[in-house]
């Protein structure tokens, strides 16, 4: 466990010093603050400096989620820098969930930055402290979080540009296979087309399950059987993902 | 006391290390032999990085890619690639850390001491601080040196140490691999520079298309001959031999 936490607070460090990553923060920053006027345009009310705030998190959050993922493991072995740290007492199980935990806090790390404007910029308006906001913020972490173990999972076998094909791919497949579901059986669509439609569903994951940000825009509480859903579901995935990831980066040759 | 027995690597039907079979019980041991020899995929076997596909390595009679054996040893790749946004002294504190139980009943203080030491007795403290990014081939020829001894380690494994240091640089290493033994560790190195070799090595092994062609003293190698000259007749013998053997059967 020790090295695990040693990986991670590296990954931790060294990522936090990247410009690109600071780049996008800042830019998430003035999105984040950009709303006020944005919404003032649109209807000036609260519910529209939600949605757009909400969105700009997501959005930010998912761009430096694609591209820690795809970058930081596969730049260790690429480079060979995992030399030095698998001839040490370290085995590669280790290094995988490391890299994966010390992620995971640059990621909590950025949310934790955006949240924090994003409610000062609800509270400017006059909404109140928007805790169902920050609970929608906590889903998409969640969401990232899943996002990056596929990342991390297709980096043990891809190249760091195939990994963002493939991670954008599964992003994109991952809020569409629901509804493809649904209309796939509306259409009246059947035999081999729906039962394809229906792989997808089970093999790509629901990410339409972490997005709680109609809940926060209307003022609704989450209810608490979606959060712990989204909380349970991200686990799975998550520990078949790097379990998979594990096993991969073990018989590989490096 | 490392011994190899029937070692065997291979990816698919290429045969990169071939029924290797070795045991050294000597100070200063090197493997010698020309780029793509398997000198490399050899010791990426002995600390952990490749499993062999047959056979194995033992040192003191464990195996030598168990953990518990690993704190025990220092290694250092060939052409080392680095977090390059750390710097020399950071970069030290995070391989110390990963031997577990390392650090235990020593002060942060007394360990940072230990890194200091290390980057003197390689000769880049001045740089202690300065992101690994700025450094020069050889300076990180020295910082790779650097971190495999940070556990203290009873067996080094050096790939191609020397390699992208100057006259100076080289001259130095040297006197740094002749202190270690004289404190009773064991190193194994390898190298294409047959001076090296000739130099601190007690023993050899010369390694040519994954096979051992010779194991034993410089001297007794030579048989007064350059070394270079016996190297050149050991590997043309083996090519001959090689070229012949379809032939007989």
């Amino acid at each position: 466990m020790r090295n695990i936490f040693i990986i991670a607070k590296n990954t931790l460090k060294l990522e936090i010093r990247d410009k690109i990553l600071y780049g996008i923060i800042v830019f998430g920053l003035l999105y984040v603050f950009f709303t006020l006027f944005l919404a003032d345009l649109v209807l000036k009310e609260p519910a529209m400096v939600k949605a757009f705030g909400l969105t700009g998190i997501y959005f930010f959050n998912a761009i430096i989620a694609l591209f820690l993922g795809t970058t930081s493991f596969f730049k260790d072995v690429d480079r060979k820098v995992v030399y030095f740290i698998l001839s040490k007492p370290v085995s590669r199980a280790k290094f995988v969930l490391g890299k994966f935990f010390g992620l995971c806090m640059v990621l909590l790390l950025t949310s934790a930055i955006l949240g924090v404007a994003y409610v000062g910029v609800v509270m400017y308006e006059h909404a109140g402290f928007d805790w169902i906001g920050l609970t929608a913020i906590a889903m998409q972490f969640l969401e990232m979080a899943l996002f990056l173990a596929f990342a991390i999972f297709v980096s043990t076998f891809a190249s760091s540009l195939l990994s963002i094909v493939y991670t954008s791919g599964v992003f994109f497949l991952g809020h569409i296979v629901s509804q493809l579901v649904t209309d796939a059986k509306a259409i009246g669509l059947g035999g081999i087309k729906l039962w394809l439609v229906e792989i997808l569903y089970y093999i790509f994951p629901n990410l339409e399950k972490f997005d709680a940000r109609d809940f926060a825009i209307h003022a609704v509480p989450t209810p608490f059987t979606s959060f712990a859903f989204a909380v349970a579901y991200a686990a799975v995935y998550i520990i078949l993902l790097l379990s998979a990831a594990v096993w991969i980066f073990d018989k590989k040759e490096i | 006391m490392v011994e190899f027995s029937h070692l065997t690597k291979a990816y698919k039907k290429r045969v990169v290390v071939d029924d290797f079979t070795l045991s050294v019980d000597v100070p200063i041991f090197g493997f010698l032999g020309q780029n793509g020899a398997g000198k490399t995929t050899i010791m990426k076997m002995i600390v952990g990085l490749l499993e062999p596909t047959s056979g194995t390595i033992t040192i003191d009679g464990a195996l030598s890619s168990h953990p518990i054996f690993k704190k025990k040893l220092g290694y250092m790749p060939e052409t080392p690639y680095f977090y390059e946004r750390m710097t020399g002294i950071e970069f030290l504190r995070f391989c110390d850390e990963l031997f577990d139980n390392n650090n235990s009943g020593t002060s942060p203080a007394a360990r940072t001491s230990h890194y200091e030491e290390l980057l003197k007795k390689v000769g880049i403290f001045a740089a202690r601080d300065a992101e690994i990014r700025t450094y020069s081939k050889g300076m990180r020829q020295r910082l790779g040196f650097a971190q495999s001894l940070v556990n203290d380690p009873e067996y080094l494994f050096l790939d191609e140490p020397l390699d992208g240091l100057d006259p100076i640089g080289r001259r130095e290493m040297k006197e740094v691999m002749l202190g270690l033994k004289q404190e009773g560790r064991r190193i194994f190195l390898n190298t294409h520079i047959l001076a090296d070799v000739e130099e601190i090595c007690d023993e050899v092994g010369i390694v040519h298309k994954g096979k051992l062609l010779y194991a034993g003293s410089v001297k007794a190698f030579c048989a007064g001959k350059p070394l270079e000259e016996r190297f050149m007749e050991a590997v043309q013998a083996h090519e001959t031999e090689a070229r012949l053997e379809p032939s007989k059967k």
